[in-house]
């Protein structure tokens, strides 16, 4: 019998199938997905997710050009794992979180913490009673860990992101966006202050635009338990 | 001569090609010089981006437990990771894999290449499309794409070179009913790339799947790289070098078939699993863990019926390709039964988005498929150089370098996956106290580039002086010491 006949229409038979397997039927499911709508009276009072047409649209070409997507994911992943208990996100990411993002984020793996909802006031990366947790990770926490991690994350792995700030001369009054509570080691020269580039700023927006705690029908959100913390 | 000698000799004098050659017309000389530029060029342009993707993958090896090291924006661990594994798997394995695979197909046709032009332009576009990837990734220019990081003109320059390259591998392919498993295996290994390259970027780039999609499409695209491209072109090289060097045809013929279309089946339907679970449909999530743990079937039974044959001679002791084979095909069963294990449910939510994933890859493309290459190398560089390899301990040292520095890496990948999983699946620790668990195994990742390095740099030097023409004369094979003493 001939094998070497059939290797042609055999090997593209055999990517018809996983073709079709993998994308085609994936696609029919998941591409059709459209936002959640909450409707009184007729008129739309919510809509979920949101297309982001903002500054950190900008941001997030920040984010994928400096490569946070190696290290940081942006899933949170179901009950069989303890990512909503660490206080990553109030319930587990699902397809249509993502139906405005073209490609969506998801992120290569965590040498970092996931960042899907690092936008939320509720996130934590913590047990919610160790003593070291910030008060809040609002726009100028964000700039200073970006600017050198370790000034408010002692123990933290990531580099500094140093090269999207510049020093300068302070002119009048001080730029208004200039770093807030650098630690004495950080601070520059008298006269000179740090202050965030363009894309520093975006990149910053984008992540506090993180936020998919949005309760789904498919995904309804899960008070986070407080952990014991040991 | 010893009878390993005999066989690895330069003009083989094995019974089988001794067969063959009587029926056909054109001497092996005749096929090998045909192929010579274009094969020894790939393998030329292959051994440089193997060591620029070493010294890039040691920088964020180093990265990983010095974060701040050589700081530039271009050189941060986010850009450093994708673009050494890239260069690796496109630059090194996959260069080097075309060249083994249109030698292969040539000797097993055998048929004189017509020309070189078509080739030389493919080859070209390929080795363009790397550089235009590290290039752009290490600029900034990269997609958030797991393992499609690089820019789409890269990809597309893929393409194009592959489609060229392809078009003369098949100029010399000849089809008729007594092919060998080899030749199979590179056909459908060429044919599948060049499908999946040109559909999975074309449904992304033109938006025509979109959100979650796109990175199932991603997974795909990228995961044919590896599993529909270079390790059946590994088994390929394997199933060809292996009987050459022994002396003892494969044995099972049909039954390693029916496992080839079982490999390729399997393998198609197991890409998804890249995609973590609660983003993908129920059955698709579970169809590619199947697939996933099937595919050790045909992967075992493959490698069972390569040492199985070659057990069955005396031939071969001392031979480094059989020796790089033989390893790369161990790791090739080691690896598809991880592979089956991190599929496993329980498995994946502790290892999922660890380190445990890098090891698993690593040993897939850095071990398995790389040790193979060298093996189809070392066995062809003397054919088509027409000399020897200089120098066997330099064969040794290359060995020994390359099994334990990779070796090594896999297993302080795994560790280090397995820990932080561990640490990750318990909510009351902090991240930090997550990643200080598995950065205890950073170090030893590191130290194993140096072996690693030492190796590659020592199979540079040596693969130089033979493309020089620089080594012993033809006719007595370079063997290591196992096999002289015999």
């Amino acid at each position: 019998m001939s094998h070497s006949g059939i290797i042609f229409p055999g090997i593209i038979a055999c990517f018809a199938v996983s073709l079709t397997a993998t994308v085609i039927v994936p696609n029919a499911q998941l591409g059709s997905l459209s936002p959640e709508f909450k409707e009184e009276d007729g008129r739309v009072v919510d809509s979920y997710p949101v297309a982001d047409v903002s500054l950190a649209a900008r941001g997030k070409e920040v984010y994928v050009s400096q490569g946070c997507q190696s290290c940081h994911t942006q899933v949170v992943r179901g009950s069989d794992t303890a990512d909503v208990e660490r206080g990553w996100g109030a319930r587990k990411t699902v397809p249509r979180d993502y139906i405005f993002e073209n490609p969506p984020v998801i992120g290569a793996g965590r040498l970092g913490p996931d960042l899907a909802n690092i936008g939320s006031k509720s996130w934590r990366n913590e047990p919610a009673d160790d003593p070291y947790k910030p008060e809040k990770r609002d726009a100028d926490w964000q700039m200073l860990h970006l600017y050198h991690p370790t000034a408010v994350s002692k123990l933290s792995n990531m580099p500094s992101y140093s090269f999207l700030f510049k020093t300068h001369r302070i002119a009048g009054s001080g730029d208004k966006d200039a770093l807030k509570g650098l630690p004495k080691s950080l601070l520059p020269q008298e006269g000179f202050e740090i202050i965030p580039s363009a894309d520093a700023k975006a990149l910053v927006a984008y992540l506090l635009s993180l936020d998919r705690s949005h309760s789904l029908k498919e995904a309804p959100a899960v008070a986070a338990t407080a952990p014991a913390g040991k | 001569m010893t009878e390993a000698a005999a066989l690895e000799a330069t003009p083989s004098h094995s019974p089988l090609d001794a067969a063959a050659a009587s029926v056909l017309a054109p001497s092996r000389s005749a096929i090998d010089a045909s192929v010579r530029p274009v094969v020894i060029g790939l393998f030329l342009t292959a051994t440089v981006w193997l060591l620029v993707s070493t010294i890039l993958g040691a920088l964020a090896a180093v990265k990983l437990h010095h974060p701040d090291f050589l700081n530039f924006s271009f050189l941060t661990y986010g850009r450093l990771a994708p673009a050494a594994e890239n260069t690796f798997v496109f630059g090194w394995c996959g260069a080097a894999a075309l060249g083994v695979g249109a030698w292969i197909i040539a000797r097993t046709s055998g048929r004189v290449s017509p020309g070189h032009t078509l080739a030389a332009f493919g080859a070209v576009l390929w080795n363009g499309g790397v550089l235009v990837g590290l290039v752009a990734t290490l600029g900034g220019w990269m997609r958030p794409l797991n393992g499609l990081e690089s820019p789409i003109a890269s990809y597309l320059m893929f393409f194009a070179g592959l489609a060229l390259f392809s078009m003369w591998v098949l100029l010399t392919f000849h089809d008729d009913e007594h092919h060998s498993l080899a030749a199979m295996f590179i056909i459908a290994a060429f044919v599948w790339l060049g499908l999946s390259l040109l559909t999975g970027n074309l449904l992304i780039v033109t938006n025509s799947v979109t959100g979650v999609v796109q990175q199932i499409v991603a997974a795909w695209t990228a995961g044919a790289v590896t599993r529909l491209f270079l390790v059946p072109l590994a088994l390929g090289a394997a199933c060809y070098v292996v009987p050459k060097v022994t002396g003892a045809p494969i044995i099972a013929g049909s039954f390693a078939r029916v496992m080839f279309w079982m490999y390729f089946f399997c393998a198609g339907l197991s890409l998804a699993a890249k995609v973590p679970g609660d983003l993908l449909p129920l059955w698709l999530g579970a169809t590619a863990a199947s697939a996933s743990i099937l595919i050790v079937v045909p992967v075992a039974a493959l490698v069972y019926i390569l040492l199985a044959s070659a057990g069955a001679s005396h031939h071969g002791a001392g031979s480094p390709s059989l020796r790089f084979t033989i390893f790369g095909c161990g790791g090739l069963v080691l690896s598809s039964l991880l592979i089956a294990l991190a599929s496993l449910r329980s498995v994946d939510s502790v290892v999922r988005f660890t380190l445990f994933d890098a090891g698993i890859q690593s040993l897939l493309v850095h071990v398995s498929v790389t040790m193979v290459l060298f093996g189809a190398i070392y066995y062809m560089m003397p054919r088509l150089s027409e000399c020897e390899w200089l120098s066997s301990s330099l064969i040794s040292f290359h060995f020994l370098g390359a099994a334990y520095g990779s070796s090594m890496a896999v297993g302080m990948l795994l560790l280090s996956g397995l820990a932080a999983g561990e640490a990750i699946s318990e909510g009351a620790s902090s991240f930090q106290q997550v990643m200080e668990v598995g950065s205890s195994y950073f170090w030893g990742n590191s130290i194993s580039f140096v072996f690693v390095l030492a190796a590659h740099a020592a199979f540079g030097l040596h693969f130089l002086l033979m493309a020089l023409k620089i080594g012993q004369p033809a006719g007595e094979p370079t063997l290591l010491r196992a096999g002289s003493e015999h």
